[in-house]
């Protein structure tokens, strides 16, 4: 335990000299406001731009409700830009300790594995769920001032369901960071399959109950229609397995020194 | 405090890099484990440091798993790779923790720790812009600070010019006093003057044991070096037909003679050089240096 708190302590003063903590809200503070921002002055911009002759813009596109807005924030940047953004900028996040041999050294040290991952999990997490969760807000009191108001309990709800699909996102690419070695790869694999969850929501209930994405689709429904899924709890749980599975094969993989390849 | 390493074997794919090693460490002991590049030194370390897992054998510390031991193993590894962005005492701070240390017993540990490797002043600088020598006796702070009962060092020296390297070795001269300690080089030189027993190791195997003076020992064989200047390279074939000379080996100007009895020999060796004019520059008793012992050890066979 105290070894964990050491090593998440170390992450968190690493990722303050990377100045992680100050771009990566900054960017999903940007990413959010886009969002209500561009759907509400698009009609002006096309306007004030002169090439809006011949060209009806639907009404139902400006007087959409804030929900609505709210909802495609999540649907259209944080999971798209913003799921790129996370991969990226956690690629490294045990690539870089295997590469220059700190992974190893750590472990000549009296520290478990599962302290190791644990603590890397744990605070990019944090990073991560604190900087969505902060876009988010933006996001949100946008919408607020630009369309309709969006009852507050619905907001935290969604958001609620949106950070367990960020933790699957972190857990994920924690490991396949610990199995390849390369971080181009790295970034590929984990954007292509998580994007990949993503675009496949909604096809088939089954692939629905047992995709972690789906939790952004239930936090998207909670903005737009207002009531939570029944659905929703389970896939939380599932995800939660998912997870815990994760956890268990990048364990696996650090404690039988499968990451010395030589 | 017992080091049992016990028929390790470890193989890559088919390559086999360490081969049914076996060798006992006892408490205070400076062993030099040398060999030449990829005779599976640096793998057996990581074995014995627990890096990598063996394919077959055990490695064991005072009896248990070293896996269980980590506590008691200080370990300095080729390239000391820290944190760039920690200070060097952040570096100790972290890695002091990890091994279980209080934050008091730091406090006072680490300025000691850091004057012993001669970095005091340097406690705030970030480890990014060390130099290789700094960096390796960062290395051997890191190692020290828990005060483990064994020192596992990879190659302390090879990496760091000839300041790094004497400000290293005569750390490690330093550190020797108080803990056992095992190192891996390929420089004779450097294990001559630390370590007191060696293990030869070639192809993964084992090939010698012993301590540097019986090594010594058993290598001189009543030969004798002389140097001569160039105007007298005939004198070697009167030499060669003395009839105590057994064998006579020429490098430039320098003669490598082979006598039957080195004592009563060399005087009347040096008597026929006079007679001969010869204009000696050295003449001397030769002793094989270790390097050439370990030449003959490691290419023959």
């Amino acid at each position: 335990m105290n070894k964990f708190i050491v090593l998440i302590k170390k992450e968190f003063v690493q990722m303050v000299r990377d100045f992680k903590v100050i771009w990566l809200p900054i960017v999903f503070i940007f990413l959010g406001i886009t969002q209500p921002i561009v759907t509400h002055y698009l009609p002006s911009i096309l306007g004030a731009l002169g090439g809006g002759q011949g060209i009806t813009i639907d009404p139902s596109m400006t007087a959409q409700k804030g929900g609505e807005v709210l909802a495609s924030t999540l649907g259209s940047q944080f999971d798209q830009l913003g799921l790129m953004i996370l991969a990226i900028s956690m690629m490294g996040i045990i690539q870089t300790d295997k590469a220059n041999g700190m992974l190893a050294f750590i472990l000549t040290r009296p520290v478990t594995v599962i302290s190791y991952i644990a603590g890397k999990i744990v605070s990019n997490y944090l990073i991560a769920a604190f900087s969505v969760a902060i876009g988010y807000f933006a996001s949100y009191l946008y919408v607020n001032y630009l369309f309709t108001d969006v009852p507050f309990s619905h907001m935290i709800t969604a958001l609620v369901f949106y950070l367990v699909w960020v933790l699957f996102i972190v857990s994920f690419t924690t490991m396949i960071s610990t199995i390849f070695n390369s971080q181009g790869i790295i970034a590929l694999i984990s954007i292509v399959f998580l994007i990949g969850c993503r675009i496949i929501v909604g096809l088939s209930t089954v692939i629905d109950f047992v995709n972690s994405a789906s939790m952004s689709k239930h936090a998207m429904e909670v903005l737009i229609t207002g009531s939570v899924n029944s659905k929703a709890i389970d896939n939380a749980l599932v995800t939660l397995v998912w997870i815990v599975l994760i956890l268990f094969v990048t364990n696996y993989w650090i404690a039988n020194k499968k990451f010395n390849h030589e | 405090m017992k080091l049992e390493i016990k028929n390790v074997t470890k193989t890559f794919k088919e390559k086999i890099a360490v081969n049914n090693f076996s060798m006992e460490l006892q408490s205070g002991e400076c062993v030099g484990l040398i060999g030449p590049n990829g005779a599976g030194k640096s793998t057996l370390i990581k074995v014995i440091s627990d890096i990598i897992d063996p394919q077959a054998g055990e490695v064991l510390l005072n009896g248990k798993k070293i896996s269980k031991m980590k506590r008691e193993i200080g370990y300095l590894p080729q390239y000391p790779n820290f944190f760039h962005w920690m200070t060097a005492k952040e570096t100790l701070t972290f890695m002091g923790k990890l091994s279980g240390l209080q934050k008091e017993e730091l406090t006072n540990s680490i300025p000691e720790i850091l004057t012993k490797v001669g970095l005091r002043g340097e406690e705030n600088s970030k480890v990014g812009t060390f130099s290789g020598g700094m960096k390796q006796r960062l290395g051997i702070a890191q190692a020290l600070l828990h005060k483990p009962s064994l020192i596992v060092m990879d190659e302390p020296v090879s990496a760091l010019d000839p300041i790094g390297r004497r400000e290293v070795l005569n750390l490690i001269e330093e550190i020797k006093k108080d803990t056992t300690i095992l190192l891996s080089t390929h420089i004779l030189g450097d294990a001559e003057e630390i370590c007191e027993r060696f293990v030869i190791i070639k192809n993964g195997t084992k090939i010698e044991d012993t301590t540097i003076t019986e090594l010594l020992n058993r290598n001189s064989k009543n030969k004798l070096n002389v140097e001569i200047t160039a105007k007298d390279q005939k004198w070697i074939d009167v030499v060669k037909k003395l009839p105590y000379v057994k064998e006579i080996e020429v490098i430039g100007h320098k003669v490598q003679i082979k006598v039957e009895n080195i004592e009563k020999n060399k005087n009347m060796l040096l008597e026929n050089a006079l007679e001969h004019k010869v204009d000696i520059v050295k003449f001397e008793i030769n002793n094989d240096t270790l390097e050439e012992i370990f030449l003959k050890l490691v290419v023959k066979e």
